[in-house]
């Protein structure tokens, strides 16, 4: 069904939600904004911001830094308690919103689970806020989504001028709308229009047809040192990224606990072994691991591309890399070179 | 009291049972580790297959992925050679009889031996990495198995043989001929009875035959590669040759992204991958 | 194109022409219309999207350690790379005679995150002018000073004009006000340890340890940083408030008579963390207490790297 929800009315009822979940909203934070639990104050609330929030909302569910078992001296271990008490994400874009589908096939797979991402998924009720105006960064619709996608969403929301339209996609979502008044005929005629302009707006940034052929034939080609020369090797782009996922697993002897930290295949200790050998010895080899995995690997994997086209990776690189240059480039590269 | 054990990352609780050097310059020992709760060890090699490695773990340390170097037949405890490398590794060749570590596994893939079967078996090592050749061949000699398979040889080079693991099995294996064990060290030594020269040689001399056979190479980069063109002059098929890859790793389950070649992860499509399947991926070794 | 960027390219186009150089490290135009991107021209062919503007925000210097040392490299210097390069080959990283540095003096880098911050809404594009920049976004179009939108250390650089570069082109520009110029250190000098505290935990706690700061640092190139260190471990691994303090104090303090005050470490960063304020502080130091600012030639140690058998304390032990 599709609801209403008036602008002068969000305090009321994020007030609402909060009384049976622990409700997350982008707010201000330093001089942007990211995704913290919803104290009340209407005031933080960033629904209006031009941009993604710069700190992904990824960190909900797979925290930056998390702890994996504390032990004691002789040797035992326990688990920490899963995070299974209900939350609410509300105003998430729909590329971070489909960041998340994407990451269940990695910590949801058939063969192993992660416990600790599934009872926060699980738990977690999803408020996806379409976007009327997306950014210059933006390409959702290039990588298989849009700006109103649906995926992993238990409600779409969508700004009607005085008032946002939400339609409540699951039966959580329902359940949340059940005290907001019906949208009418017309106000559901306005969510159409928003949708397919905001859509259509959106300019193609690359061609995705062959571009995995393409990337796959060009493993040796000097395309890669070209593209990597002016890169940092920070983790800026992996870190912002929605999909990445990689992460490290230490011990930290003083607090006797194991913790996983993310990591990024852009650092060079990242893949590098014991004996000191290293199979991405240069950024080279490093930045084709970060392209190749998001529009070659995943593809293998699970049939979809690894990036949802938010644009932060874009926005924050220190050097201005552009991965959707990058890929135009990569896309024209020649495929006759294809491996045995 | 040990928590609630839902998380892969939770390794089993061990201890260890005994621990003694492998190699003449002490930078190989292989150690024992028997199980906290005796039920976690027939869960173990239930679930083993010879060829898979495991996370062992050393509260404070962190965790270090090795191949699993003994059979289910041998009795209640699993073992690993190790060699000393890092953190990890030298806090395990340090370790005493009735300390506490853990064990997460077993992990990946492991030889695909049903496919194997009627075949003979060539398991072609060298160095550390002998050690789940050496495993795989304890666990088909020593049961009922051995008659599923054609005849087993061993093509095992060390640098001396004071560098080669396993002496007691090896001295048995030339004496018993339960398999065909060629051994083979990088230089001569007074009264050595078997082969001397690289494993590439040897494998040349032994000339094993391509027919209905697979052949299992593991062994330092340097052997692998110059062994397998060796192999492809024998006639063997890129299909009939298997090998165990080696890449950093953390959480052994597919997860933590970083030991990937192309699409396949090591820890958990590998580590054992056959030549065919290697040529499909991107050489990023 | 201005009338410098014409003369820089020309220059650039030279340098390649008559092999005096394997490589020219600049600037060259990207898509996103804040950042210009690093770039190493190789032949002149390469020349069509160079640029060069006070959106240029990247220490250059920073490439230099890239090359072997044979490598014959030409640059674009302002003040600070200029400093840069001097230190590095005072650090023995790249040999005098194999860099030839083109100098600009400089009239500071715009901040982008204060121009993002100040619309408030999406930019489509940026028009730089003599002293102003025009901003459009979708629905409207900024005018502001170019003083608004320095970058701190821009703001109070006492050092715009290279001083030892090969050629410079441009005429010379006015030093910023040195009491101005201190005014970030006395601020934070002036707190007390409480509120320094304080402030050091609020900016740190928003790090992310993606080490941005570090990459993008001329004078951050050891093989292994002390973070990535396994034994003995230096720091920990986690976002926790000691592990992310310990990176940004020792950060900075590796950086004691080596830091020129670029500020390229503040404006990489991707959570706005200032940093500049405890380097600030360590150059105050290295200038009041030893007379010492780096980079001002390429022969000088700096003090704690120098050792004479006449140093009041004993070294080690």
């Amino acid at each position: 069904m599709n609801y209403i929800l008036s602008r002068n009315d969000i305090p009321k009822v994020l007030e609402m939600w909060s009384k049976t979940h622990q409700v997350f909203a982008p707010q201000k934070y330093s001089n942007f904004s990211a995704f913290l639990p919803y104290e009340g104050k209407a005031e933080q609330l960033c629904l209006e911001y031009p941009h993604n929030t710069r700190y992904p909302p990824k960190a909900l569910f797979l925290p930056q830094s998390e702890e994996l078992l504390s032990y004691t001296k002789d040797g035992q271990a326990s688990e920490p308690a899963l995070d299974a008490k209900p939350k609410l994400i509300f105003g998430i874009h729909a590329c971070d919103t489909r960041a998340m589908t994407l990451l269940d096939t990695v910590f949801d797979a058939k063969d192993y689970q992660d416990p600790f991402w599934k009872a926060r998924r699980e738990s977690t009720a999803i408020i996806t806020l379409g976007c009327d105006e997306p950014c210059s960064t933006c390409f959702c619709t290039t990588v298989e989504g849009g700006p109103f996608n649906r995926q992993g969403a238990d409600i779409i929301m969508t700004d009607i001028g005085e008032s946002f339209h939400l339609e409540a996609l699951t039966p959580k979502g329902e359940n949340l709308c059940k005290d907001l008044p019906y949208a009418s005929a017309a106000e559901d005629r306005k969510v159409s229009n928003v949708q397919e302009k905001a859509t259509s707006d959106m300019p193609k940034a690359f061609d995705t047809e062959g571009l995995k052929t393409a990337l796959d034939a060009n493993f040796d080609s000097s395309y890669w040192e070209e593209v990597q020369r002016s890169c940092l090797g920070c983790g800026v782009c992996t870190f912002l990224c929605p999909t990445c996922f990689c992460f490290d697993i230490a011990d930290e002897a003083a607090r006797s606990k194991r913790y996983r930290n993310w990591d990024t295949c852009m650092f060079s200790v990242y893949s590098r072994e014991a004996s000191g050998h290293n199979p991405r010895p240069s950024r080279k080899e490093r930045t084709r691991q970060r392209l190749m995995h998001k529009y070659s690997y995943w593809v293998d994997q699970i049939g979809k591309i690894g990036c949802t086209g938010c644009g932060r990776c874009v926005r924050y690189c220190p050097v201005g890399l552009d991965i959707r240059a990058m890929l135009r480039e990569a896309g024209k590269l020649p495929v006759e070179v294809i491996h045995a | 009291m040990p928590n609630q054990q839902v998380s892969p990352y939770t390794p089993i609780p061990m201890h260890l049972l005994r621990s003694y050097p492998e190699s003449v310059d002490g930078a190989l020992r292989s150690i024992e580790l028997s199980f906290d709760n005796p039920a976690d060890c027939r869960t173990f090699y239930e679930a083993y297959d010879p060829g898979q490695f495991c996370q062992i773990s050393i509260f404070g340390k962190g965790e270090s992925a090795i191949g699993v170097a003994s059979a289910a037949w041998e009795g209640d405890f699993v073992r690993f050679t190790v060699q000393r490398m890092g953190v990890v590794t030298t806090a395990l060749h340090q370790m005493q009889v009735g300390d506490a570590l853990g064990i997460r596994g077993p992990l990946g893939n492991g030889f695909p031996l049903n496919e194997w079967k009627g075949k003979d078996l060539i398991f072609i090592g060298g160095g550390s990495a002998f050690s789940t050749l050496y495993a795989t061949v304890l666990h088909i000699t020593g049961s009922s198995l051995k008659k599923e398979f054609g005849r087993i040889s061993v093509i095992y080079g060390t640098r001396s043989s004071g560098h080669a693991l396993y002496k007691e099995s090896l001295k048995r294996w030339h004496e018993n001929h339960e398999i065909d064990l060629f051994q083979t060290i990088d230089n001569p030594e007074p009264n050595w009875p078997y082969m001397v020269g690289f494993v590439p040689d040897a494998v040349r001399a032994v000339k094993p035959s391509p027919n209905n056979a697979v052949a299992i190479v593991c062994g330092p980069p340097i052997m692998t590669k110059f062994t397998l063109p060796i192999l492809e002059d024998l006639g063997f098929k890129p299909e009939a040759v298997y090998t165990s890859l080696e890449k950093r790793m953390k959480c052994g389950i597919g997860k933590c992204g970083r030991c990937n070649i192309g699409p396949k992860y090591v820890c958990k499509d590998g580590p054992v991958f056959s030549l065919a399947e290697l040529h499909t991926l991107p050489n990023e070794l | 194109m201005t009338d410098l960027e014409m003369k820089l390219k020309a220059e650039a186009k030279r340098l390649l022409d008559e092999h005096l150089v394997d490589v020219f490290i600049g600037f060259r135009k990207e898509n996103a219309p804040l950042h210009p991107q690093p770039a190493f021209f190789t032949n002149s062919d390469q020349l069509d999207d160079f640029v060069y503007n006070n959106l240029c925000q990247n220490n250059l210097a920073k490439f230099l350690t890239r090359y072997p040392h044979e490598t014959k490299i030409g640059m674009i210097v302002r003040g600070c790379e200029n400093r840069s390069v001097n230190h590095l080959i005072v650090e023995r990283q790249h040999p005098r005679e194999n860099i030839i540095m083109i100098g600009v003096p400089c009239t500071g880098i715009y901040d982008w995150r204060k121009i993002t911050q100040r619309c408030g809404e999406e930019i489509s594009d940026v028009e730089l002018s003599p002293g102003k920049i025009t901003v459009k976004t979708s629905k409207n179009q900024f005018e502001f000073e170019s003083k608004e939108l320095l970058h701190v250390s821009c703001a109070r650089c006492s050092q715009p004009n290279p001083i030892s570069a090969d050629l410079v082109i441009g005429e010379p520009v006015e030093p910023k006000d040195p009491a101005r110029a201190k005014r970030q250190v006395e601020t934070f000098g002036g707190m007390t340890a409480k509120a320094r505290y304080e402030w050091f935990t609020h900016e740190s706690e928003r790090c992310i340890r993606c080490y941005a700061c570090r990459e993008a640092c001329p004078m951050c190139y050891c093989a292994e940083c002390f973070v990535d260190h396994g034994a003995p471990r230096w720091t920990e691994s986690m976002v926790s408030k000691a592990g992310m303090q310990t990176w940004h104090i020792i950060r900075a303090f590796h950086q004691t008579g080596r830091c020129v005050d670029c500020g390229a470490c503040e404006r990489a960063c991707p959570m706005d963390i200032r940093m500049t304020y405890i380097t600030e502080k360590l150059n105050t130091d290295m200038e009041n207490e030893y007379q010492f600012i780096c980079g001002m030639d390429d022969k000088t140690q700096p003090p704690f790297a120098a050792f004479t058998m006449d140093d009041k304390t004993r070294f080690v032990a």
